[in-house]
């Protein structure tokens, strides 16, 4: 065999042992053999091919993600957008719409179904406009007169008891110890402790602490309050005084005189004086004004 | 492997097998080529990314010709080349108490006479001698490396071997 094929199958390391007792015969074996080894000094510096790939990977990801969720991502931003909105539209048409008016004040509201409301002092109305063809409910805590539209079953709950009608005109007061339902057109279902009573034209549902107390027909068009007077039928004083410092804006100091002596009569809500006397000269009481709109109410 | 069975090669598993499979060979065919001064592994780093980029056009078994052609290209895009002068690893002589000073002086000079003639060759000649001696390829694998024949390999690695005697022998 040629020296040269010999030293190639050398380089290749395929000599057979025949062939390399031949090669180390050839007279420069052992220089090719020194060189050889001394070449693998020069082996490479080593190369850390795992942080390698973790920078390739690092390089990579950004661009493999890029581009595979720009539009995902944008969508999903759009997406929330949307939600985060409809929830915050949601939620505000859930609110309830709520009125109240303090002392001495009165207001109207007409409900969506043009059902008429009108609202008494210190009282609060508050109801849900949104799903008011369904559900014409409406939560009263004070008085407040319905002119109720025809129309599906119209709610007004108290935490006394509920009244319910389909359309008709009725007053109802619920103040502390009082429940009071007048019903001046129509029919009104007044359920109270969990009993129904059914009010014709001109009756009226009446619970004063907790007892019903019977009451006659009353022939009236529309409440009192309405023509800005307060009328009571055998009330116990202390409810007459209650809507009193409603109407006005004073204290009544009435320890010295017993409250719950009944009261017939009525009091107008424009002229303090006029309606202080309507009330106490009737009883034969007196009355001091005090300054910060204090009155003392004494027996004569 | 079942490469050819997959159109492309963008599958992170495949991906990484690919790595694994040519990183090594990639970064030593980059180091014998042109030395330390253009960074291996940052050459094979980018290839690889360059790879990925291009990943739905290559199929596997185009893949290593691919990075062997990126990286070498843009080694060569880098700047007219200096002449690459490899570093080696001096044999440690305190392990060797019979040998003379004169041996070691002998020795030392040898190593830099064969650094010397190494930065000689021609890059082809000094890619695949490395790749022979040093890697221990067969003439057969870098002959499918480089995408040369195996005939042309040998050529190389043996031109290489004597050009290196005799520029040894010369000095």
């Amino acid at each position: 065999m040629k020296r040269e094929e010999l030293i190639k199958k050398w380089l290749d390391n395929e000599l057979s042992s025949e062939e390399f007792k031949l090669f180390h015969k050839l007279d420069d074996a052992d220089e090719l053999m020194k060189l050889s080894e001394s070449i693998k000094a020069f082996q490479i510096p080593s190369f850390n091919s795992d942080s390698t790939f973790e920078k390739i990977n690092q390089s990579i990801n950004p661009t493999k993600f890029r581009s595979k969720n720009s539009w995902t991502r944008q969508f999903l931003r759009i997406a929330a957008i949307v939600v985060i909105g409809l929830g915050i539209y949601t939620y505000i048409g859930s609110l309830d719409t709520r009125i109240s008016t303090s002392i001495a004040e009165k207001t109207s509201v007409i409900l969506p179904d043009a059902s008429h409301v009108l609202i008494n002092s210190k009282t609060d109305v508050s109801f849900n406009k949104n799903n008011w063809g369904n559900n014409r409910d409406i939560k009263l805590e004070g008085e407040a007169y319905f002119k109720v539209s025809k129309g599906a079953k119209f709610n007004v709950r108290t935490s006394t008891g509920t009244i319910t009608v389909l359309g008709t005109e009725f007053n109802v007061k619920h103040r502390d110890g009082l429940f009071e339902v007048m019903c001046y057109e129509g029919s009104v279902n007044v359920n109270c402790n969990d009993t129904d009573q059914l009010l014709m034209s001109g009756d009226s549902f009446l619970l004063l602490n907790g007892e019903i107390i019977a009451t006659d027909k009353e022939n009236l068009k529309s409440p009192a309050w309405k023509n800005n007077q307060s009328y009571f039928k055998s009330m116990p004083l202390i409810f007459v005084f209650r809507e009193f410092e409603r109407q006005y804006k004073v204290i009544l100091d009435y320890q010295l005189i017993d409250t719950s002596q009944k009261f017939t009569g009525s009091f107008a809500h424009d002229d303090l004086d006029l309606a202080l006397k309507s009330i106490t000269l009737p009883l034969n009481i007196k009355f001091e004004k005090l300054k910060q709109s204090k009155i003392i109410l004494s027996s004569e | 492997m079942n490469d050819d069975l997959k159109e492309n090669i963008c599958d992170e598993t495949l991906f990484s097998a690919i790595f694994k499979r040519h990183s090594k060979d990639l970064h030593n065919f980059l180091y014998y080529k042109f030395g330390e001064s253009y960074s291996p592994a940052d050459q094979v780093q980018d290839a690889f990314v360059k790879l990925w980029e291009n990943c739905g056009k290559i199929t596997p078994s185009k893949a290593k010709s691919f990075l062997f052609t990126v990286a070498n290209n843009a080694t060569l895009n880098a700047t007219a080349h200096k002449k690459v002068v490899l570093k080696y690893q001096k044999l440690s002589h305190k392990n060797y108490t019979h040998e003379t000073p004169e041996f070691i002086l002998e020795s030392d000079e040898y190593m830099r006479k064969l650094q010397h003639a190494l930065s000689n060759l021609s890059e082809i000649q000094r890619t695949t001698f490395l790749l022979n001696r040093i890697d221990g390829k067969k003439h057969k694998e870098i002959a499918s490396l480089l995408g040369i024949s195996q005939k042309a390999v040998e050529k190389r690695i043996y031109g290489a071997l004597k050009k290196l005697r005799k520029t040894i022998k010369e000095i």
